[in-house]
């Protein structure tokens, strides 16, 4: 290790100090990683998300992609945010911990790589929705934290761009406070070719109002899992999905809503548009711990099927341990609704405009909710 | 120039025929009405003109100013004049009424054309105004949760965004409270023109009283049986329609 000349001992000290953290939580995600198992068709999460073909291609870039890795990073400078750095071991320790629905073992190929990304402490109302962005060509695993504090209500937009064949692997943290309000709304697209986007999130609701709205297009393929968990009554939590999928387009959603404590709602409302041979999959799941009485949990993954190749894989479950729950979970997916259909056509709006019209209304239910 | 159906047979596809040779021609500039006991086949008649996907045509055929209707798809009869005001318009859930009328007022202009945003509010609100709706129709879905009276009128307005040679209306007396049936018929009035026509279907005298037709014909099972003038209605309206069922014996 080069020391810096002109360095006090406390200085030196602490340098070495992070280095032999960093050092240390190195080995702790490669343990991790050896651990856990790639995954593969026999994993029950993994069934329908074609793992033999994306996520091995996948690990092999993020291991030996570091010099072809390219980054770009866009904020709006607002002043709640700060760039994440690798040596900072809380916020290592809170993507460690992470909950993933089977992906523990790329979970940990991110952490091998873990120090970019935002940090977004939320202390006072937001004017307007703090922006970020993420972008590539080849690979980026970026990070976003954002925890806002009680009473304070605050907006985030991400954006992720997966440019030609660029994979990104995200993680996002978020931790509501009590009686705080945040909105998160994911945007994620690529320019036709061969993009993949990974999204892992934790969201964590203390007792505030948390709407969540993940929004893909222009993919090749997408994982998200997606676990709230809700820890405080009086907490709501709202995730929303809008998705429009066409030609070769791989879709593959892991949900849980986890009701640690009682008295609190969850609302899910995933909604796709498929066309071609696109194939979405959801598996959500509602989990209501023991003594987390007077729940409220809902689930919906609605298909629009433009075309007869596409797929739609609806796995909707529930687990009830506790009293006085009031849980529902439905999925329908349906061709295009003739009426509709002719009513837009009989004022003279040509086929295709009234399939994009009908398409967009349709998830426009999604994205109006989310706006609330 | 007229509406002109010949010998028009029509059945739900595979299934029963529903109209058995219909003739009717609508020359333009005037008003004709149908009437007819439920399930003559009046909505029927009207679906067919434009293209409805459950029905198919037999036989016969329907030209407008010379053109072949049934050559056409649905969204070009329309674009070349026709408009039908459904007895049930359709719900289509997450699209504004504003952008529904834009993209059907984009589809009549040259490709690439945009519609200006500045002039189509106007026209949109005031025609809006017009019909007693209130301006936060623009912002919101295309008939969903609207009431029944709330779903004629904006069939309406987009009759009068749409400027149709011929405007055929199925029922759109129907739902409508006293007042919105004036102010419906008022709009209608203020459209008629030499160039243009309309079919009115109902079962009521009082629209046909604000909305003179011109001539009065009465649909049954699936043929034009009787052709009059209004004097047709007032027998209807006091009689019913026992007289088709005695003429037949
Ligand atoms: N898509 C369809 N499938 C099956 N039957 C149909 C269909 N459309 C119409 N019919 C039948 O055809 C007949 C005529 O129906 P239509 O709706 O045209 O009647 P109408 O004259 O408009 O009646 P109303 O005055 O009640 O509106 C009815 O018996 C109806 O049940
Ligand atoms: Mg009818």
């Amino acid at each position: 290790m080069d020391f810096p000349q002109n360095m006090s001992m406390e200085e030196a000290f602490a340098l070495a100090e992070a280095e032999a953290r960093l050092n240390a939580a190195l080995q702790e995600s490669k343990v991790r990683f050896d651990k856990a198992e790639m995954p593969n068709r026999l994993n029950e999460d993994w069934r329908f998300g074609r793992p033999h073909v994306y996520a091995r291609e996948w690990a092999a870039r993020f291991k030996d992609g570091e010099n072809c890795f390219e980054y770009v990073g866009f904020d709006n400078s607002d002043e709640h945010i700060t760039r994440l750095t690798a040596d900072d071991e809380d916020l290592r320790q809170t993507e460690m911990l992470m909950p993933t629905i089977g992906s523990d073992a790329l979970l940990a190929l991110h952490l091998k790589r873990f120090g970019d990304g935002h940090v977004l402490y939320i202390e006072e109302d937001t004017k307007e929705p703090i922006c970020l962005g993420y972008g590539t060509r080849w690979a980026a695993s970026p990070s976003t934290f954002i925890m806002v504090a009680p009473g304070v209500k605050a907006e985030v937009a991400i954006t992720y761009a997966c440019l030609e064949i660029g994979y990104i692997f995200a993680t996002c943290n978020i931790q509501v406070a009590e009686g705080a309000e945040l909105k998160v709304r994911v945007n994620t697209w690529g320019d036709g070719a061969d993009g993949r986007c990974m999204l892992i999130t934790n969201i964590q609701n203390m007792g505030g109002k948390v709407a969540h709205l993940t929004e893909y297009q222009g993919l090749r393929w997408v994982r998200e899992e997606t676990v709230a968990e809700i820890y405080a009554p009086g907490s709501e939590t709202k995730l929303f999905s809008a998705n429009k999928l066409g030609e070769n387009a791989v879709l593959d959603q892991h949900t849980k809503q986890i009701h640690h404590a009682g008295g609190a709602t969850s609302d899910l409302l995933y909604k796709n548009v498929l066309d071609g041979n696109a194939t979405a999959t959801f598996a959500g799941n509602i989990y209501v711990a023991p003594g987390a009485h007077n729940t409220d949990a809902y689930q919906s993954n609605r298909n629009l099927m433009l075309s007869e190749d596409a797929t739609v894989n609806s796995l909707p479950g529930l687990e009830i341990l506790a009293d006085k729950v009031r849980c529902s979970h439905g999925s329908a997916s349906g061709p295009m609704d003739e009426e509709q259909l002719f009513y837009l056509l009989s004022r003279g709006i040509p086929t295709y405009e009234a399939h994009q019209l009908i398409a967009d209304g349709f998830l426009n239910e999604a994205i109006e909710k989310f706006k609330g | 120039m007229s509406l002109v159906i010949k010998n028009l047979h029509a059945r739900v596809k595979d299934g029963a025929p529903i109209l058995n040779g219909i003739n009717l021609e609508i020359p333009k500039g005037e008003v004709h009405a149908i009437m007819g006991p439920n399930g003559s086949g009046k909505s029927t008649l009207s679906k067919v003109l434009c293209g409805h996907p459950d029905y198919e045509v037999t036989a016969g055929s329907a030209e407008m100013d010379g053109q072949d209707l049934f050559a056409m798809s649905v969204d070009e009869r329309s674009r070349a004049g026709l408009f039908l005001a459904f007895q049930y318009p359709v719900e289509v859930p997450g699209v504004t009424n504003a952008n529904f009328m834009r993209a059907a007022l984009k589809a009549r202009l040259p490709e690439g054309e945009e519609v200006d945003a500045v002039s189509f509010y106007k026209e949109l609100r005031g025609k809006m105004k017009q019909l007693g709706m209130d301006p936060k129709f623009t912002a919101r879905a295309v008939n969903e949760g609207f009431s029944g009276g709330e779903k004629k009128r904006n069939d309406i307005l987009q009759m009068m965004m749409l400027n149709p040679s011929y405007a055929i209306l199925d029922e759109t007396d129907s739902g409508l409270d006293v007042d919105a049936l004036r102010i419906v018929s008022e709009g209608v009035n203020a459209m008629r023109a030499p160039f243009r026509s309309f079919l009115v279907i109902t079962h009521y005298k009082r629209l046909l009283d604000y909305i003179r037709p011109d001539v009065v014909h009465v649909l049954y099972q699936g043929q034009i049986v009787r052709t009059a003038g209004f004097e047709m209605v007032d027998y209807i309206e006091q009689h019913g329609f026992d007289f088709l069922k005695t003429s037949e014996e």
